[in-house]
């Protein structure tokens, strides 16, 4: 060879070689006792910041809230508080905290960790998603605005002292707050109105205690972070890594990159071991915790695999255990297979969520022309018009659940769904009729007295899964022939979606709802007039009230009634949205390797109750195809 | 004149940049609300504006620009690194210097690799085909760059995957950190190179190979592989040397779809994710050091031809 073939040849070798003996140093060690693959990057790891189910799912296994979900027998189990009593009025409960629970780094858990974590929580400044939810705690809302007033004010006033106002604020809501520390371990909350689901919220992942030195970011050598910090006086704002204040606003400002590997103290059954972005993460047990036998796996990698078909061919490969949330193109026919019984590792569960069309209720659309929608008769045409079994059965096949109501029955203890409206296009048609929408001078299209010709129904679906496209085209083509009406499909990605959501820019619009907590309301406060969430700019006092009314009931069951008249009231006969069916989550899973998985239809999972029934090593030869 | 070029950089940069910014400023959206779920109430949507400089383009624009270029860093109004990309407003336990630092070598190293393959497939299939046009061997290179160009990454992909690594299991199917991930992806991302260097090779190669010097070298009695990878190939290969520069920065910034295949951790998932979630600051960046590889690589390209052929000058560089 000469030497343009040796000049060619020897730095390309080099440099596969150098390749690959780099990419081996980025390794990750050894295989978790379970992998999962779970769709896609966790946000974020700070519980109080949590909105989204693959976080909580994290949130719960390195955290530990008061109370937890009882996945196997239904209501709650006790957590990091072993006992709890309420008071008869149910306004006040106590919560008794295990005297043995530890944080990561060893120190107690206290009440006072709970207290200042619910500051957090309920702080303005922090921007919780969730904050509002816990409103129910006495004076949390007078706090929420209040710490926004007196910001507003230092502005207006010119005299921006962040850490002052803070100070302020934190005494305010220890005086103000019905939340009490009555010793290290016993907490109690006082609340504004009864609320029989408070459990439920406890056990929520934004509800979680944090480590108040490590979210701060204390300096290492403080007294506090050996011994509990609440004893020991603070050290100074410059020095706290992790905050400071915003020199405009005033606002206590937070960064939250102490939830990482190396930083994050949880109070949980696993420690956060490595977290690689948009690669995995990897928990492995605690060696705080104060249930070791209640862990039944060593560690746990969640990877990071964005791509659902890849999630499912690393699944066949055995290089992951559990797919939770299996979105594939062709996951209609893993449950065809599911439900033939060719196979047997796919599984389908309910959620506690509801698909639905949401109808724009506002009087006029932003253009300024009348919205026929506007008129409770007319949503009722549309919701009747609509067959929900066509829709499972041959447009989605996934089969879930049809509901003609919003709130899933069966879901929530108690509670008695009532009936909705099923598919009827004859009475569909003469619902219209009412509504003064005929075709009078025959020429197909409909027309109101004054001959305003019905107006071609703007129905605006998101793109980011076929899924909503196919029931989009699924019912266009069922209100066009049962009706006689025009519509015209509007595909948006997600972020212009939620743009037109909110400019009301939609004649019908896609949606869909998951439930927070075991209550009828976390569905039925959607159709509140003032909620964030009322994309339809629904209207309607008697609703209003109702759901006030229903708050201070104090009869557990007289309420339920309420609420269940409530939702007769609106999916009867105001329709703001038109349900089509349950949402339903698919895993993947071989039932003969592993145990534990949970099928709660809140989709909460104890990651430490999973494990692998045998030795994997054995299986090895087995599951090779 | 490689001086001159490396000066021109900054401005090409700043060009850039007025550009990009200007065009994700007018994305709608908030990066800062979640794509699904509950809505925080207005007054915390604007303070959390405010906070990102949200609120106002051009302080966003200033600020911005001099944390990328380390301006504020040298004037001393900020510790920390010296390129600061700032936080990333859709991972906010994340800074984008920390993403990029984290997944930017995985694309370069990615990418090297696919174009390393490319170029080994590309000009051996363009050799070998030219040297028989119309054989087997020459239509056999044809399909291959037609198939290469043809076919979408998340088809060749997938049939990889399905073939290599679940049937037969030589390789992991997804993820990043052992010699094995490499292989799968890097030839994925590689097959649309390779076929368009083997077009470039082959129709170079015919045509060197009718040439004069050729035909000289032949008669002379040397001996055939000499006369093609000497003689022939060197001419030949101009071409797909110039395209090596920008196919280099296109494989190396990686690959939306062979990322999103193979689960590889690189930075080309954000061409398109940052976008769709308006992530500000990771978008710039990532656009940023996009264009700082291309207009490197394209220099480096340029000083390679010099010592391929040395006819072109230095003045040929500058144009």
């Amino acid at each position: 060879m000469d030497g343009l073939m040796l000049r060619l040849l020897l730095p390309a070798f080099l440099f596969l070689a150098a390749i690959l003996g780099i990419a081996r140093c980025d390794g990750q060690g050894d295989r978790s006792d379970l992998v999962i693959a779970g769709g896609g990057e966790v946000f974020t790891l700070d519980p109080q910041r949590m909105s989204y189910l693959r976080d909580m799912r994290m949130g719960g296994a390195l955290y530990e809230g008061l109370v937890r979900l009882d996945l196997e027998n239904g209501g709650f189990k006790p957590a990091a508080a072993s006992s709890w009593e309420t008071s008869d009025d149910g306004l006040t409960w106590t919560f008794h905290l295990r005297p043995e629970s530890r944080w990561s780094d060893g120190s107690s858990v206290t009440a006072h960790d709970f207290a200042w974590s619910w500051l957090r929580l309920l702080a303005p400044d922090t921007a919780a998603d969730y904050s509002s939810l816990f409103f129910m705690i006495k004076g949390s809302r007078a706090f929420w605005e209040w710490r926004q007033e007196q910001l507003e004010e230092a502005v207006t006033d010119g005299i921006v002292d962040g850490p002052g106002l803070w100070m302020d604020a934190e005494r305010r809501f220890r005086e103000t707050v019905g939340i009490e520390v009555l010793d290290e371990h016993t907490l109690r909350l006082n609340l504004e109105y009864p609320v029989p689901w408070l459990l439920d919220l406890l056990a929520f992942a934004p509800a979680a205690p944090v480590h108040r030195p490590t979210v701060e970011g204390w300096p290492v050598n403080t007294e506090g972070r050996s011994v509990a910090w609440h004893e020991v006086e603070a050290p100074p704002w410059n020095s706290r890594r992790f905050v400071d204040f915003n020199t405009e606003t005033g606002r206590l400002q937070q960064d939250h990159r102490w939830a990482r590997p190396g930083t994050l103290v949880g109070n949980g059954p696993y420690v956060l071991e490595a977290w690689r972005y948009k690669r995995d993460m990897r928990l492995k047990r605690s060696p705080t915790w104060r249930d070791p036998d209640g862990v039944r796996n060593d560690s746990i990698t969640t990877l990071a695999i964005e791509d659902p078909n890849t999630a499912v061919l690393a699944y066949e490969s055995g290089s992951v255990d559990w797919i939770n949330g299996v979105n594939v193109e062709y996951r209609a026919d893993l449950v065809e297979m599911a439900r033939t019984g060719q196979r047997n590792d796919v599984h389908i569960i309910p959620a506690f969520a509801t698909d639905f069309f949401s109808f724009n209720c506002r009087p006029r659309l932003p253009g300024g022309d009348l919205n026929p929608f506007a008129d409770p008769l007319v949503r009722r045409a549309f919701a009747r018009a609509v067959d929900r079994e066509v829709i499972v059965n041959n447009v989605t096949r996934l089969r879930e659940p049809a509901i003609a109501t919003l709130i899933p029955p069966g879901s929530i203890p108690g509670y008695v769904s009532p009936e909705g409206l099923e598919h009827d296009p004859a009475l569909a048609r003469k619902d219209l009729e009412e509504a003064g929408w005929l075709d009078r001078n025959e020429d197909g299209v409909l027309e109101s007295d004054d001959g305003t010709p019905f107006p071609v129904v703007n129905l605006l679906y998101t793109t980011n899964t076929p899924r909503y496209k196919r029931m989009a085209i699924a019912l266009r083509e069922q209100w066009e022939r049962v009706l006689g009406v025009e519509i015209e499909l509007t595909g948006r990605d997600t972020k212009f979606y939620k743009n037109d959501l909110r400019e009301g820019d939609f004649m019908i619009a896609r949606g869909a709802w998951y439930g927070d907590f075991g209550d009828p309301t976390t569905f039925l406060e959607l159709c509140r007039s003032t909620d964030g969430n009322n994309d339809r700019g629904f209207v309607d006092e008697y609703v209003d009230r109702t759901l006030d009314a229903a708050a201070m009931e104090q009869d557990p069951r007289a309420r339920m009634e309420m609420l269940s008249e409530l939702e007769r009231y609106l999916f009867q006969e105001q329709l703001p949205m038109v349900p089509i069916c349950q949402i339903v989550d698919i895993h993947m899973y071989d039932p003969d390797r592993i145990e534990g998985v949970s099928h709660h239809p809140r989709q909460v999972q104890s990651l430490w109750n999973i494990r692998q029934m045998q030795e994997r090593e054995a299986l090895a030869g087995v599951s090779a195809p | 004149m490689v001086i001159a070029r490396l000066l021109q950089l900054p401005l090409i940069l700043l060009a850039i940049y007025t550009l990009t910014f200007m065009l994700v400023w007018i994305i709608p959206g908030n990066p800062l609300e979640k794509p699904e779920g509950r809505r925080p109430p207005v007054e915390i949507v604007d303070a959390m504006q405010a906070r990102y400089n949200l609120d106002d383009p051009l302080v966003f624009y200033g600020d911005y620009l001099s944390g990328v270029s380390g301006l504020d860093w040298v004037l001393g109004d900020r510790e920390g690194p010296v390129i600061d990309f700032g936080p990333s407003l859709r991972h906010e336990n994340w800074t984008v210097n920390e993403i990029l630092a984290a997944q930017l070598p995985v694309s370069i190293l990615l990418g090297l690799a696919a174009i390393g393959l490319a170029f080994f497939i590309g000009v051996g299939a363009g050799v070998l085909g030219a040297l028989r046009p119309g054989s087997l061997l020459d239509l056999g290179s044809l399909l291959l760059a037609l198939v290469g160009i043809s076919l979408p990454a998340f088809v060749i992909g997938t049939v990889l995957l399905v073939v290599f690594a679940v049937h037969l299991g030589w390789f992991p199917v997804g993820g990043w950190g052992e010699p094995g991930h490499v292989v799968l992806p890097a030839l994925a991302l590689s097959l649309p190179f390779a076929a368009y260097m083997a077009r470039l090779t082959r129709s170079g190669m015919l045509e060197e190979l009718q040439s004069d010097h050729v035909r000289t070298a032949r008669a002379k009695g040397m001996p055939e592989y000499t006369v093609v990878l000497k003689h022939a190939l060197k001419n030949a290969l101009l071409p797909v040397l110039s395209y090596l520069g920008p196919a280099t920065a296109a494989a190396m910034t990686g690959s939306f779809v062979v990322e999103k295949v193979f689960a590889v951790p690189g930075v080309g998932t954000h061409f398109v994710d940052a976008v769709l979630g308006k992530d500000i600051t990771l978008i710039l960046a990532v656009v940023l050091v996009y264009s700082t590889m291309l207009v490197l690589l394209n220099l480096c390209v340029d000083v390679l031809y010099r010592w391929i052929d040395p006819r072109i000058d230095a003045d040929g560089l500058a144009a």
